[in-house]
């Protein structure tokens, strides 16, 4: 790289760090924990498919895919799974209002961040009851 | 010494920090260098602590700087991990050490001085400046004070690049995603009643990255030191662009 004014040639510039450095607002966390739980619900469909062939298929089907959602593997699955579902509705909604104009200020958009956040707390706990 | 701030108590009378230093001529890895740097006042602000460094400890440390009062925008810098600017940062309130490295995601040119070339090229991209067809009227061109109002919250950008060096949609898109300074400014000119241009700016913003890109992450509007929204404003455009169609 070769500087205005001058005659002497640089080694390429680094570039400055980003991600690892840059402090997680709530906001941040509710973006990208969005695009994370939509990736989970993605695959969470094979798994659901299999699932429902197990529900429709043999009675060895049956009792297959029953002592798989009742191993620890299953029920996690279906824990994320479930969170997953209602933290990507929940923001969805908030993503939505903020597109056709309301809750934009600051103050709403911190607020609703924390607010959706909270919901996806409160399903964890409940759906975590209720599988163990 | 000790000196009382609001906030946190009684505190040593010496600060420290970390700063992100990289030298050109000598090539290498950026380090991160540890200083000290007495509090000679309440309300110190970051840049004098910057300022004494270069003026009494170490001459070679190199960041940019002019107004001293947050209206010039050159001295923004990740400052703990969050965007801002120096001049406008209280002392009182930073958890210490201080550290402080150039705007994310940027070539570094030297120290705390980054390049800004692509971040001014995406901001003349959106022709920042006033376009119409009519003639120039003989005195200026009247607002009412309603439409006048309708630019309060963008016009005030003093073009820092602290919002659009925060975005993780432009640290990865920057090429082509054209950041939130920049369409914040775009939606200051979509929106001033004096502007005719609407229409035409609308057209080259309606791309799928230059655009579209923002994924409400926020960030932008969590370090704006002006206390901008630039968020809004990209919805503000989408929901333009989307009233033009129905």
């Amino acid at each position: 790289m070769q500087h205005k004014g001058s005659n002497r040639t640089y080694p390429p510039a680094p570039m400055s760090p980003r991600l690892s450095i840059y402090r997680w607002h709530i906001p941040m966390i509710a973006s990208i924990a969005h695009r994370a739980s939509g990736m989970a619900l993605i695959l969470f469909v094979p798994f659901y498919l299999w699932v429902l062939h197990g529900m429709t298929g043999t009675p060895e089907d049956f009792d297959q895919a029953v002592v798989l959602l009742h191993s620890p593997v299953g029920r996690l699955a279906l824990w994320i799974a479930d969170i997953a579902v209602v933290y990507h509705f929940c923001n969805g909604i908030r993503f939505l209002t903020l597109d056709a104009g309301w809750c934009e200020s600051q103050q709403m958009m911190r607020l609703s961040a924390r607010i959706v956040l909270f919901i996806a707390l409160l399903a964890a706990l409940f759906f975590g009851w209720l599988l163990w | 010494m000790t000196i009382r701030l609001s906030g946190v108590g009684i505190v040593s009378d010496m600060i420290h920090l970390q700063i992100y230093r990289y030298d050109p001529e000598k090539g290498g890895e950026p380090t991160m260098q540890s200083f000290e740097v007495p509090l000679t006042k309440p309300g110190m602000k970051l840049l004098d602590a910057l300022n004494h460094i270069k003026w009494n400890l170490d001459g070679t440390l190199t960041y940019r700087r002019s107004c001293g009062e947050g209206v010039c925008g050159s001295d923004g810098m990740n400052i703990n991990g969050v965007n801002g600017l120096a001049c406008i940062t209280p002392i009182a309130g930073l958890k210490q050490p201080i550290k402080i490295r150039p705007l994310p995601s940027m070539g570094v040119i030297r120290d705390l001085v980054v390049d800004m070339e692509h971040f001014f090229d995406q901001y003349r991209s959106i022709r920042p400046w006033l376009q119409s067809e009519t003639p120039v009227p003989e005195h200026e061109r009247l607002q009412t004070p309603e439409d006048r109002a309708e630019i309060d919250g963008s016009y005030e950008c003093v073009l820092c690049g602290c919002c659009t060096t925060s975005c993780p949609s432009w640290w990865w898109n920057g090429d082509r995603f054209l950041g939130p300074a920049a369409l914040l400014q775009a939606d200051r000119w979509i929106r001033d009643s004096r502007d005719e241009m609407a229409g035409e700016r609308l057209d080259q913003l309606e791309d799928a990255f230059k655009l579209y890109r923002c994924h409400q992450i926020m960030n932008c509007m969590e370090c704006c030191p002006k206390d901008l929204n630039p968020t809004k404003a990209i919805d503000h455009i989408k929901r333009t662009l989307l009233a033009r169609k129905s």
